[in-house]
């Protein structure tokens, strides 16, 4: 009992020298990002890809403004998860819940940094934007519902969702007794007190969900209301904006889910059920906004004006081709894969049996000439020639889809693996999307005649982005380090 | 209250460009910075070609979508037409440029004064300006302008805020034309009041039949052509203007 009073659950406190490894390496690229963001910051955005639209040839929103959106619309995680348990009632989903609302609360830091690198003046901002802030500007509902609202309330919910369980840990000593005992603030976990707890967090599930609907449309009316461009102007934008939000929310969730799965052993109370809900719950997303997207191309290259073809052409068989091709790709991908927990089971029978190692040495050779192209691709390696590069990029591209029909057989099998799989394809999907929603309507756009424009990130961009998301797997990796990722398990309880 | 507006008569347009020119030298604006710009281009094919020229300043919308999305306020619209940009508010996020149709917006992607036409730093030249940073810099542009009092007139500010053309606020305001208009040679552009009636803007727009460019998004720009059409699926640039930062 002794040595067991002493372990906190969930691996807290415990770091191991892979941690340490892997903080480490993570510390390391946000030093990176920030030198590169001070390069930014004392050169100008010069340093990036951005250019002036119209005469300059160019898009002034690119890489930071589709990442902006896209912690956003990871952010989705956390309201769909608070809904879905305390609405519905879902309670084999409880797991899930505070994996999610971190999730939400470090996506939402992540995407207000990256507005701040986006500004020109990133200092005045802070205190602009609060100073002179007009309600009439489509950015004001980013500000107030988005990073202000949401983050806040999100908190709170973490806050209030981890009451009960910093109250347990407290009961014990330790090194962050003090921390837990400050999350608890006087909570003793008796059942007045658990009733009481139960209707605040129900209530504030419900205050929540209108933000569902509300902040990620006003992330969508960014773009969707501006007549002047078009691709942009649509009022598809902010319900495609939500269900974009909720498909990466998810999907990165579940990749969470399944690496916590594996690093915790905590294969009980991630139980397979959790994944194949989810995965469903998914599934339907990915099929609605696929319907979205061919309802969007279907009405602008069949009706609209000649600028809504031109972009429509940009995408379908030009200069962006590559990408929204293989964010489709990525996205039905992600549909197979889904769908494969429905196999009659008969037929599953009869898959054969192979280990995903062969599939993983495909899918790592795959990565060197995909490495390559994108290198060349960002102008920093400048030896291939066109001939070599589109080789080299359909060597990848084959090599991506030998690896995936190899681990196909093992997918079919475990669901927890095709959940992941389907999460990772449609976080690519999604980044791939937000570039083509930010970027093609700038460059190819333009209402009045000043020919095509061009968008390549510099490396300046490419490392601050890599930088955000290391430092959000850092946040992420340091809090379920000092705070238990799950709820405390109720064996825990009745030994206290 | 003066109602501002530009008459631009593509009738008599060359193509010179002497008024993009004549906006660089009044407002200091960096380099690749077009503030105005004129097209130069070409309809049909060989032998039956016709060349044409538009020049293009800042519409100065009267529902201006620009000022509409601005989220601080820096760009707004003045009770005299003028669309104005505040470079001591603005914050840099580029709303105004991405929502405008007519791609009128700058940025300063790096400081101004390292991206000017001439490198002011170099020695040869520090010999002649005696360091001054650009030595031609119009001292007018630093006063407040309008009833608001705020910091409005001309280019080349700051690294990281969005400029656009003023219709040379700094002049207008001493009863003076914008220097485009000021400096054509052909007498191409004209400048005034709608509001007087003997103003040569009004007299022209109610002799000539006129356009705005994009009317059909109700912008109501504030900018109108006589004497031409607007540009079409077949109108191609001849020389595109390439970015240089």
């Amino acid at each position: 009992m002794a040595t067991r009073v002493e372990q906190l659950p969930y691996g807290i406190g415990r770091f191991s020298t892979r941690l340490y490894l892997l903080l480490a390496v993570l510390l390391v690229l946000v030093g990176w990002g920030i030198f590169a963001y001070s390069r930014e910051f004392v050169e100008g955005l010069a340093m990036t890809g951005l250019r002036n639209i119209g005469t300059m040839g160019g898009a002034t929103w690119g890489l930071y403004v589709s990442f902006v959106i896209y912690f956003v619309g990871v952010s989705f995680a956390g309201i769909t998860m608070a809904a879905l348990i305390r609405l519905f009632r879902l309670d084999h989903l409880r797991p899930l819940s505070r994996m999610a609302e971190a999730l939400t609360v470090i996506a939402l830091v992540l995407a207000a940094f990256t507005i701040l690198l986006d500004l020109g003046q990133p200092l005045r901002g802070v205190i602009n934007l609060f100073r002179y802030a007009r309600p009439q500007s489509p950015f004001f509902g980013t500000f107030t519902l988005v990073i202000s609202g949401y983050l806040f309330a999100s908190l709170i919910y973490l806050y209030l969702d981890g009451r009960r369980d910093a109250a347990l840990l407290a009961r014990q000593p330790g090194p962050l007794r003090g921390f837990y005992r400050l999350w608890a603030a006087g909570y003793r976990d008796t059942p007045a007190e658990r009733t009481r707890h139960e209707r605040v967090s129900f209530w504030l599930a419900i205050a929540i969900v209108p933000l569902l609907v509300t902040a990620h449309s006003t992330l969508g009316f960014v773009f969707g209301i501006q007549s002047g461009r078009p691709g942009w102007f649509s009022t598809l934008q902010a319900p495609g904006f939500v269900v974009m939000a909720g498909v990466s929310g998810i999907g990165l969730l579940l990749v969470i889910a399944a690496v916590m799965r594996v690093v915790l052993a905590e294969r009980e109370q991630l139980h397979e059920g959790i994944f194949r809900w989810l995965g469903t719950l998914l599934l339907l997303l990915i099929l609605a906004y696929l319907y979205f997207m061919v309802v969007e191309v279907l009405t602008t290259t069949y009706a609209g004006h000649h600028h809504e073809v031109r972009i429509s052409l940009s995408l379908l068989t030009g200069q962006f081709a590559w990408l929204f091709w293989g964010a489709v790709a990525a996205l039905v991908l992600a549909v197979i894969v889904l769908l494969l927990p429905y196999l009659p089971p008969g037929l599953r029978a009869r898959v054969p049996a192979t280990r995903p190692r062969w599939a993983l040495v495909f899918g790592a050779a795959a990565l060197v000439p995909a490495s390559l192209v994108a290198l060349q691709g960002l102008n920093l390696l400048t030896v291939l020639s066109a001939g070599a590069r589109s080789l080299l990029a359909w060597l990848a591209v084959a090599l991506a889809l030998l690896c995936f029909l190899l681990l196909l057989p093992h997918l079919s099998r475990n669901v927890v693996a095709a959940a992941a799989t389907a999460g990772i394809l449609v976080n690519v999907a999604a980044i791939g999307k937000r570039l083509l929603i930010v970027v093609p309507s700038q460059t190819h756009g333009t209402l009045l005649p000043y020919g095509d424009g061009t968008y390549t990130p510099t490396w300046v961009e490419v490392s601050i982005v890599i930088g955000l998301f290391a430092l959000g797997t850092l946040l992420y990796t340091l809090f379920f380090k000092v705070f238990p990722i799950m709820e405390v398990h109720a064996a825990e309880e009745g030994a206290q | 209250m003066a109602r501002y507006a530009m008459v631009i008569d593509l009738d008599r347009c060359t193509g010179c460009r002497a008024c993009m020119q004549a906006c660089k030298v009044e407002n200091n604006t960096p380099m690749a910075n077009f503030w105005m710009y004129v097209f130069r281009f070409e309809e049909g094919e060989y032998p039956n070609t016709h060349v044409w020229f538009m020049p293009r300043p800042c519409m100065h919308c009267d529902n201006a979508p620009c000022a509409k999305v601005c989220p601080v306020g820096a760009r707004y619209k003045r009770v005299d037409g003028l669309v104005a940009t505040d470079w001591d508010r603005c914050i840099g996020c580029r709303y105004c440029e991405v929502a405008c149709p007519y791609g009128v917006n700058y940025f300063n992607w790096k400081k101004p004064s390292k991206n000017y036409y001439l490198d002011w730093q170099d020695e040869d030249v520090v010999q002649v300006t005696g360091g001054a940073v650009p030595p031609y810099r119009n001292p007018d542009l630093d006063a407040p302008y309008g009833e608001e009092h705020r910091r409005t007139a001309g280019g080349g500010r700051l690294k990281g805020v969005i400029e656009k053309c003023t219709f040379c606020v700094h002049r207008v305001e001493r009863g003076l034309k914008p220097a485009c208009v000021e400096n054509c040679p052909l007498f191409a552009l004209h400048f005034g009041d709608l509001d007087d009636p003997n103003s040569t803007v009004a007299q022209l727009l109610r002799r000539k039949p006129s356009f705005r460019l994009l009317e059909e998004l109700g912008t109501e720009p504030r900018v109108y052509y006589i004497g031409g059409h607007p540009p079409s699926t077949e109108s191609r640039q001849i020389e595109e203007v390439k970015a240089r930062v």
